[in-house]
């Protein structure tokens, strides 16, 4: 069965794009949502083996849903990346605090996702 | 292998997977664009996604009365700014003319001043109906590169219908020559 990795952006281009290079470049699967509170019940119902989201997002931003996420024990062990345009230290040392586990800036370039997005999950 | 050329006339030689997938998505999200606002919407995404910008304006070319109003920005006032002085006379007849004016160097990273990276004309049957101007890059986006000038060249060609819809006809229907910056 394939790996399933839930993508989380506010923005239909992001979406797109990374939903595009993953399914088209790799073997996962991808499911969408378009905040962090979306992305929290998502998560839960879908039990994705990783999870790409955005950290700027309307009603729940990407720390906080990436908090909730750890709080849940269905979620607690889910691999988290944040993809943000910030790539300021202080920034990066806030999306860490919340407890993801990695950390990359837009603009995204398409075979460092595919790199690390397989290193979690394999090839 | 596939040969193309980029926004300046450069010949690029092959293309590469993960470029023709970018340049997908974001003539994708044209095309589906609902109406202007999401149009814009989408623009304002392209270039942050892809281009990694958060400071733009967009520029309405007036043949009328030979002026570029500001037609819409997003991180900046362009008006404070007077972003299109920085092209000069002949820097704004090449845009007018269809060609891409970019800055490949990099970005200023002084934070002290809005400096214009790139200037790309919105063309609609071989005219410019509108200049798209790309101001200070993402801290982590170094400077422009290849794929980004077949992006602006998309932008170029395909953003005007979608940005513009059916004004655009008319429009250009009642706009005389003549421009200034």
């Amino acid at each position: 069965m394939a790996k399933k990795i839930l993508v989380v952006d506010d923005s239909k281009t992001a979406l797109m794009m990374e939903r595009e290079i993953l399914e088209k470049r790799t073997t996962y699967q991808c499911v969408t949502a378009a905040d962090g509170q979306e992305a929290v019940e998502k998560a839960q119902q879908e039990h994705p083996d990783l999870v790409l989201m955005d950290v700027v997002m309307p009603r729940m931003n990407g720390f906080e849903a990436c908090k909730m996420m750890r709080q849940q024990p269905s979620t607690r062990e889910i691999p988290i990346v944040l993809v943000t345009t910030r790539g300021e230290e202080s920034y990066m040392e806030a999306g860490f605090q919340s407890g993801c586990n990695d950390y990359i800036t837009k603009p995204v370039n398409g075979a460092e996702l595919v790199a690390l997005v397989q290193s979690y999950l394999g090839e | 292998m596939n040969d193309s050329k980029n926004a300046s006339g450069q010949k690029v030689s092959g293309t590469d997977p993960m470029n023709d997938l970018r340049l997908g998505a974001a003539r994708k999200r044209l095309a589906e664009s609902r109406n202007q606002d999401d149009a814009i919407e989408g623009l304002r995404e392209i270039i942050a996604n892809f281009l990694g910008s958060e400071e733009i304006g967009l520029f309405r070319v007036d043949r009328g009365t030979g002026t570029l109003p500001v037609f819409w920005s997003f991180g900046i006032d362009p008006e404070k700014y007077d972003l299109l002085r920085a092209l000069g006379e002949a820097g704004l007849r090449r845009v007018m003319r269809g060609e891409c004016h970019v800055d490949l160097a990099g970005g200023d990273r002084s934070g002290a001043m809005t400096k214009v990276q790139a200037f790309v004309p919105i063309r609609f049957a071989n005219q410019t109906i509108a200049i798209l101007a790309i101001l200070r890059l993402l801290p982590q986006k170094l400077a422009f590169d290849r794929h980004d000038m077949e992006l602006f060249k998309l932008l170029s060609d395909e953003a005007a219908q979608p940005l513009f819809g059916s004004n655009v006809d008319s429009k250009l229907a009642t706009e005389g020559p003549g421009m200034r910056a």
